[in-house]
């Protein structure tokens, strides 16, 4: 030890000195600071961690909308103590070996990361510890219930996990609109780990109402053709299917018309399926009208009206013109565009509320901003909400996708709507299921 | 008994498919030496090439020879600018694999942008069904099958009764030994390039008509199954990747039948890995038309 010290004395010269101190005043102007007290300063960073290729390629698109209109709501309003902030893709492919090393370089890459959106199931396993470990809030897509009672405390969830979906499927094959109950239900799922989260609760809930399921099928995503697959299923004549193949549903379903007589078997699809790619292909590969007289989906409750709402569609409308590949605006009414601009705004609100661009100090402030403490200022836009905060008043964030309410797990959600698509692809809502329908189903397949 | 046939019957177009595919890898690898991980990605920029010319119009099958032409050229271009600088610096085995690799992913790469997240799909004419015993097919199916194996009967012809055919199996065999006999060992290996790459076009179309749809990511999906039914019938050779394509069609489909599907490629790669254990040079190894002999 002691031979380092003349060394090190050395080093430390006049010119060396002069030369460090220089390089720490350069580093206070020109840094980002984001940690301890104060918002700091420098441009801030929101990390769309999610598939942008593989076979759930299509969900990183509609997040990275979401953020876009976000940031732009946000840096219109003055940023967040005047720091800007600018959303960045990291790609998961869909797949858990690839989405560790894509947060590993996110957090490595970005110290100036506010927070995380995306993290769906197909990655959530594995980023979740990550980004939590990190202490980087995050609002993820993730339906597993591995997280309806988390420990995690960076980790926000503003839907219901994919089990309530499971539900809501079943809710809309026994009492959705249009229909007589359906009495043989064949499920039709991927084999990965985001699809088959749903399959579980599925078929505990209809053995235990006592419905018949005709087939449950774990198919590969991805593959040439499903025919001996369908082969199998049609002989068992179902009267419905309940699916979400995401990038397979276009094969799938067409050799199910082609082999069924040209007939397509009545499918409602997850929430999942409500996406401006999903309807091109499966409408593609089985006809318009086939899919619009057969196909009905479960989506999530969303108000879509409001002057929060109407802040993301501006925003989102200005956004349109830096997203390449599909139309940004396409996602004007999908919940994960929607729960995702909410889930950074409310971050975006912690962070001038908590004045500090410390995640330990303002991740707390996400469930005050969201749920709202007593005597609470309701406002719908981030611009209010620093308005609000700045006259001293505390607030609840009631944006886009209207209320919410984070549970003791920071799980928040709204019910489930029964929709369909029209001949654009624009969501219809075709009904809703009551709260009884919906308890009916939870008590039969369990919440836990 | 219904379900078996009708998957014996799918098996049949999923064989097509594999072996039109797996054909122009395995001779890719058997006659120049290089294992082509780029190949399953040139397939899908093929795949797309038929894609706009049908979407203007054309039929698919006219689109079909498009998206031959583009994949012959783009093999073509791929060896002769990136492959074969390197195999000429003597680059070893593993290393032209990686290179192949980082080919497949700039492909990809710069494909997603032009073509986007989308699945697309052509618009064919499926024609009247034929139906025999719980097998249903189109007459486009059908289709497929015929140009698989006319395609296979004119591979047969190129090797065995053809100069150009002789000259490959020469290279394949022994390079210096074909040079120093008067072949033009370097045309006839442009030349397997520009026929192997035709295949590959080929095969793109017919596989994305196959799925019904297609989209960036396919490629690599496609080349898993390829590599399968090549390395199962003997690396580099013609007749064993037919015989590659045919037990890993039939095999997957009827396993889908008797088991579940989840378990359908699982049972494929489990014989393909058996065959290795108990044959590792393949099923056809030194019997095929670019075997050395002996």
């Amino acid at each position: 030890m002691n031979k380092t010290q003349p060394s090190v004395r050395h080093h430390l010269n006049r010119p060396g000195l002069i030369c460090s101190v220089a390089l720490v005043l350069l580093a206070a102007c020109g840094g980002t600071s984001s940690t301890g007290g104060g918002l700091g300063s420098g441009p801030l960073l929101v990390g769309v961690l999610a598939p942008f290729s593989g076979a759930d390629a299509s969900f990183g698109p509609r997040y990275l909308a979401g953020c876009y209109a976000a940031a732009l709501s946000i840096n219109g309003a003055g940023g967040i103590g005047g720091r800007q902030v600018s959303c960045q893709s990291f790609d998961t492919k869909g797949e858990p070996a690839d989405a560790v090393p894509a947060a590993n370089s996110m957090i490595a890459g970005n110290s100036n990361l506010m927070g995380v959106v995306g993290c769906t199931s197909d990655e959530a396993s594995t980023v979740v510890p990550i980004l939590d470990r990190s202490h980087i809030p995050m609002t993820c897509m993730t339906g597993q219930s591995e997280f309806n009672k988390t420990s995690f405390k960076y980790f926000h969830r503003l839907v219901p996990p994919d089990s309530f979906d499971a539900y809501a499927m079943i809710g809309s094959a026994l009492f959705g609109p249009g229909h007589a109950p359906y009495t043989n239900v064949a499920l039709v799922f991927g084999d990965d780990i985001g699809s088959q989260t749903f399959v579980g609760p599925a078929v505990a809930a209809l053995t235990k109402l006592g419905v018949k399921i005709a087939i449950n099928q774990a198919i590969k995503l991805g593959a040439s053709s499903y025919r001996t697959e369908v082969a199998k299923l049609l002989l068992t004549k179902p009267d419905v299917i309940l699916t979400e193949t995401i990038g397979s549903a276009g094969t799938y379903m067409s050799e199910v018309k082609q082999q069924n007589g040209g007939h397509v078997i009545p499918f409602i699809g997850t929430s999942a399926t409500i996406d401006p790619v999903w309807f091109k292909q499966v409408s593609t590969a089985i006809g318009l009208t086939d899919f619009l007289a057969n196909y009905q989906a479960v989506d999530l409750k969303l108000t879509l009206s409001g002057s929060g709402y109407d802040e993301f569609k501006t925003q989102l409308t200005a956004a349109d013109a830096k997203f390449s590949g599909s139309n940004a605006l396409t996602y004007q009414g999908k919940s994960p565009t929607v729960h995702l601009y909410d889930g950074i705004i409310m971050t975006a609100l912690a962070m001038v509320a908590a004045k500090s661009a410390d995640p330990t100090v303002y991740n707390p402030k996400i469930f005050d901003i969201a749920n709202g403490v007593a005597g609470a200022t309701v406002v719908s836009t981030f611009k209010d909400g620093v308005t609000a905060l700045n006259a001293g008043q505390s607030i609840r964030y009631v944006g886009a996708a209207g209320e919410n309410n984070f549970n003791q797990w920071n799980n928040s959600q709204q019910g489930y709507n029964l929709v369909t698509m029209d001949k654009s692809g624009n969501e219809v809502v075709l009904g809703s299921l009551s709260e009884s329908q919906t308890q009916q189903i939870i008590d039969a397949g369990g919440s836990a | 008994m219904e379900l078996y046939v009708a998957a014996l019957g799918f098996g049949l177009i999923s064989v097509s498919v594999i072996a039109i595919a797996a054909v122009g890898f395995t001779m890719q690898f058997g006659i120049t030496n290089m294992i082509n991980l780029a190949y399953g990605e040139v397939m899908i920029v093929c795949a797309y090439v038929a894609f706009y010319v049908n979407r203007a119009g054309v039929n698919v099958w006219a689109a079909m020879i498009a998206a031959a032409l583009a994949g012959a050229v783009l093999s073509f271009l791929l060896n002769r600018f990136l492959y074969a600088p390197f195999q000429r610096k003597g680059t070893n085995l593993i290393g032209m694999v990686i290179i192949s690799l980082a080919a497949s992913l700039i492909l990809a790469n710069i494909l997603l942008p032009i073509v986007g997240y989308d699945t697309s799909s052509y618009q064919v004419d499926q024609g009247p069904l034929l139906r025999w015993n719980g097998l249903v097919l189109t007459t486009a199916q059908i289709a497929i099958i015929v140009v698989a194996v006319l395609l296979m009967l004119a591979i047969h012809g190129l090797l065995r009764y053809t100069r150009l055919g002789k000259a490959m199996r020469a290279t394949a065999a022994n390079p210096i030994l074909a040079r120093n006999c008067g072949i033009p060992t370097q045309r006839v290996i442009d030349m397997v390039w520009l026929l192997t790459g035709a295949l590959c076009g080929v095969a793109g179309v017919v596989a994305g008509m196959n799925s019904e749809n297609f989209a960036v990511a396919s490629g690599a999906a496609y080349l898993i199954t390829i590599i399968a039914a090549a390395v199962l019938g003997g690396a580099g050779q013609p007749y064993g990747a037919m015989i590659g394509a045919l037990i890993i069609g039939i095999v997957t489909e009827l396993s889908a039948a008797a088991i579940a599907p989840e378990y359908k490629e699982v049972v494929a790669f489990t014989i393909l890995v058996l065959v290795m254990v108990l044959r590792p040079q393949g099923l056809l190894a030194k019997r095929g038309a670019l075997a050395a002999a002996g």
